[in-house]
């Protein structure tokens, strides 16, 4: 019998044995044609002739927009067009979450930065002379910068029609907090702030659109999303999705930055094309680039939380303020996610949660790798580092005692039953890194210029999206005559390698065929839509859908070959290329493929699958809030420099629980990857607003990131295999994991060093050494 | 203004702008593809070609400026042994992600070594970590290009010089 139904065979691949290629770190399918050079970014495809168009941006923070004059700068010789919120034929609307943001600048601006016009013409000197040549007329309006400020002002509006600055709540309400913190006998409370962070792929923005092809309009775009894109290009045109085709070839890195501005950067791009009927390229300088996109959440976190002498939590209540900038982009989806992980990965009785994603006129919040969960981690693993310090216990010890295991409620009321191996892993990570005894080792040694200190923070993350938003995967799959395989998928390729790794590695084991005959077409809408490669869902969700297609391929070859040799299915074997018969090889993997074409097999296959979600009561905060959870514990060790204030990470130790690890070699990069950003985040990188809130250091000169010089060790990581009923034979998400304990991994560590703790990011030298000379009384 | 130098091994002409960087001509006139646009101020990296070997920025020169010398791109480097090692290590220690930094990465890596193997001159991980230092990798591969080139070196520098 032909099995078909996606449960069944996700239960199949789940449980199955002896797996050849899932779990090898098989090679990356893309980096020969990268080292070479031959792999294609949006811009590569720019050919001569195509027309060239740039954004121009608003100079001022908040300011009716009267009129725009762009006649001068229709006289620079090249120019072909200047386009305006009055050339959009569809809807000027692409707010995400609340539709709050035009395409183009209309009626106001509401940031330094915003988008107003595009400057088309046939050459980049041409489109740079006009883009300085168009005029805005307008009335100045008080800027609000602060979002504290904001949400207390109804005089000023970022949005004038919803009549308050506060764009979106949130709130949990759990047990009784009152009672939980009568019953503590250590309480801690602070305040803490984060910044935003700029994603600085190397790779800007950039699409190019061209009119026609297909009959259709195709945009090339750096992007996240390409169905998404497509239905923000068809809205903004008002043409039907199916005459929209979006294609992310390779992207030079996303890490959610594209996945915000990439339909935006295809709907500008797009709409040019529409009107000069020609393809144009739309590319983003890299101070355009800083700008104008939405950036990491700048968050001010009041945290209070309490627990009783046995190193029990009894209840925590906390504020969540987000900045979200002039625009709410994905803003609530982003609060909404921090909240519900507010508590961290431990069970806690009692809870009260609010949340306020706030207007102001700056830069819009955006996704980034962790979508709301560092500061937060920030603010929950500075606590528990504060609450077992009051207690006497070891940070370590307190957190395992209050861990979520198998069967535990979370925050919201969530009971789950498995995938929950976080209290393994932290209890192996801290005897693999030797905890114990480097704690006391610095703890004796706090003399000197250079100090020692070591630190834990662990994180928990929501796989699939937030606010019960419906979630699927899907691919296609086909099997051409020679036995060469087709993938086709959604998800894009941007460095964080599914379809290059992973999803060949599935397609190869359940089909059983050589995984150099499989071919993965990425990133375009001509494959079903497979949901967005974010939210660490490429492969954990995203490949799904992929192991649906090849299961019912293999399914029906099972049931051709029982019958074909007239024995019962168990006896077939399907593997490394070869069919398998009682041991004995029958045929090659190309020979079965001949076959089964002139037996009528049908050998393409969609693999729709959509995730079962549970209730989510909003008004309280509680109910199902995501399908699985992935887990990650970090112990970091740093060095401070008394002398300047200067922080160096020496050593980072990661453990997670991941459910299967496909491709262990292809996950230690995206750890080290987001540790190293982690690190970046929290010791160096800072966006700097001017007075005006326009951001100052809008290059890759005065905003730093990290260089080769600031890796730490990094050891390799402890997997924990908790399995996902759901996921890729029991995959869950990574890309973000790494990233999300390591701020304050390193707070923890450097507040072990110095015996003072600073609850404000990012941890300059100058910040530090301020602390330092308190503590010394200077 | 008319300029000619040699481009991976062929001599090439043409016709530039005097303020065109060496980037705009090698992308847009030129058609090579893998030197990549990054920041425009020399600070990523990613647009690194070899001006007589060394590893320059090409966003920082002015094309005019290297008349009569010699460029090399990734392009000019197929069937090159060394660098076919060395892209093979890169591939195999999982040192490409995205990829946009990558041939500016592998230029780099490959002037080191070149450099190391013809001299006397002792390499270290720190050398490596040097070296790269101005190519930027905002996917944190860092310390697998380290991994990867060290295994060049260790093959290539005579026995007793491990790194």
């Amino acid at each position: 019998m032909v099995v078909e139904d996606p449960r069944s065979i996700v239960k199949r691949w789940l449980e199955a044995e002896s797996l050849l290629v899932v779990g090898k770190s098989v090679e990356r399918a893309d980096s020969i044609e990268k080292a070479l050079g031959r792999a294609r970014f949006v811009e590569d495809f720019f050919e001569e002739g195509y027309l060239v168009a740039r954004l121009v941006l608003a100079k001022v923070p908040h300011a009716r927009l009267r009129a725009i004059d762009y006649s001068r700068a229709l006289g620079v010789p090249g120019v072909a067009r200047v386009l305006t919120y009055r050339d959009v034929p569809g809807e000027n609307q692409v707010g995400y979450a609340i539709p709050d943001q035009p395409l183009l600048a209309e009626g106001k601006v509401r940031y330094c930065g915003e988008p107003v016009a595009i400057v088309v013409g046939r050459n980049p000197d041409a489109v740079n002379e006009a883009v300085e040549l168009v005029e805005l007329d307008i009335e100045p309006l008080p800027a609000l910068l602060d979002p504290l400020e904001a949400m207390e002002r109804r005089d000023v509006l970022v949005h004038d029609s919803l009549g308050s600055n506060i764009a979106f709540r949130t709130r949990v309400r759990k047990g009784d907090v009152e009672e939980g913190f009568s019953k503590a006998d250590v309480l801690v409370e602070n305040t803490y702030r984060t910044h935003h962070q700029e994603h600085a792929y190397l790779e800007p923005e950039a699409a190019l659109a061209i009119p026609d092809l297909e009959n259709r309009i195709t945009v090339l775009a750096t992007i996240q999303y390409p169905h998404l894109g497509q239905r923000i290009v068809s809205r903004v045109l008002g043409t039907p999705a199916s005459y929209v085709k979006i294609v992310a070839p390779y992207i030079g890195g996303g890490f959610g930055g594209k996945d915000d501005e990439g339909p935006l950067v295809a709907a500008r791009a797009a709409l040019a094309a529409y009107h000069l009927r020609k393809p144009v390229f739309l590319y983003y300088t890299r101070e355009d680039s800083i700008q104008t996109h939405p950036k990491r959440e700048a968050a001010v976190i009041r945290y209070k939380s309490g627990a009783s002498r046995d190193g029990k939590l009894t209840a925590i209540e906390v504020t969540i303020i987000h900045d979200t900038g002039a625009y709410a982009n994905r803003g609530p989806f982003i609060l909404w996610r921090a909240t519900m992980h507010s508590s961290g990965p431990y069970y806690v009785p009692n809870a009260k949660v609010d949340g306020y994603c706030v207007y102001t006129n700056k830069v819009p919040q955006g996704s980034f790798r962790g979508f709301g969960n560092p500061p937060i981690h920030f603010a929950v693993e500075s606590q528990m580092d504060r609450l077992a310090e009051k207690l006497g216990m070891d940070p370590v010890e307190f957190r395992l005692a209050n861990m979520l295991r198998p069967g535990s409620e979370t925050l919201t009321g969530q009971v789950l039953e498995s995938s929950v191996g976080v209290h393994e892993a932290l209890r192996r990570l801290a005897a693999a890194s030797s905890w114990r005894t480097k704690r006391q080792e610095y703890e004796r040694s706090r003399t000197g210029r250079f100090r020692r200190g070591i630190g834990a923070a662990v994180a928990w993350h929501g796989n699939s999206t937030s606010r019960g938003v419906p979630d699927w995967s899907n691919a296609y799959i086909h099997v051409a005559r020679d036995g060469s395989v087709s993938v086709y998928t959604g998800i894009v390729e941007m460095g964080q390698g599914s379809p290059s790794s992973s999803h060949r590695q599935l397609v190869a084991e359940i089909l059983g065929c050589p995984a150099d005959k499989i071919r993965v077409v990425f990133g375009t809408t001509d494959a079903p839509d497979s949901g967005a490669t974010h939210a660490s869902r490429g492969t954990s969700v995203g490949a799904i859908g992929i192991v649906v297609a090849a299961g019912r391929i293999r399914s029906r070859l099972e049931s051709f070959l029982s019958e074909y040799y007239n024995v019962e299915r168990e006896r077939i074997r399907m593997s490394g290329g070869q069919v398998v018969v009682d041991g004995e090889v029958r045929m090659s993997w190309e020979e079965l493929v001949a076959l089964a074409y002139t037996k009528g097999v049908d050998l393409s296959a969609t693999g729709y699958f959509f995730l079962p979600k549970g209730a989510f009561n909003d008004d309280v905060g509680q109910g199902f809030a995501y399908p699985a959870f992935s887990f990650i514990a970090v112990i970091a060790e740093v060095e401070v420099d008394t002398c300047t204030g200067g922080v160096r990470v020496l050593e980072v130790h990661p453990a997670l629980a991941i459910g299967r690890v496909i491709n262990p070699e292809a996950v230690k990069t995206q750890v080290e990857g987001a540790v190293l950003q982690g690190i970046g985040y929290a010791l160096m990188e800072r966006l700097v607003f001017s007075p005006e809130g326009r951001i100052v250091n809008d290059n890759l000169t005065d905003y730093v990131i990290p260089t080769s010089h600031e890796v730490p060790v990094i050891r390799d990581p402890i997997f924990v295999e908790d399995l996902w009923e759901f996921g890729p034979f029991g995959a869950k998400g990574v890309g973000e994991m790494a990233f999300i304990p390591m701020p304050a991994a390193v707070a923890n560590a450097l507040s072990h060093a110095l015996g003072a703790r600073i609850t404000e990011l990012p941890l300059t030298p100058e910040r530090v050494y301020s602390v330092i000379k308190q503590i010394s009384g200077g | 203004m008319r300029v000619a130098f040699t481009l991976n091994g062929h001599r090439v002409e043409v016709d530039v702008e005097s303020s065109e960087t060496l980037l705009d001509t090698l992308r847009l006139r030129l058609g090579v593809k893998s030197v990549k646009r990054g920041c425009e101020r020399g600070e990523c990296g990613a647009c690194s070609v070899l001006l007589d070997g060394r590893p320059v920025v090409s966003c920082l020169l002015l094309t005019v400026q290297v008349e009569g010398r010699e460029i090399v791109t990734v392009e000019g480097l197929y069937g090159d042994e060394l660098f076919e090692e060395l892209f093979e290590e890169f591939s195999k220690n999982f040192a490409i992600q995205c990829g946009y930094c990558t041939p500016g990465m592998l230029l780099t890596s490959y002037a080191l070594v070149k450099r190391a193997s013809g001299g006397p001159l002792r390499v270290s991980g720190d050398h490596i970590v040097k070296a790269i230092e101005g190519n930027l990798c905002r996917c944190g591969t860092y310390p697998r290009v380290v991994r990867a080139v060290s295994r060049v070196l260790e093959r290539r520098l005579p026995s007793g010089s491990r790194l």
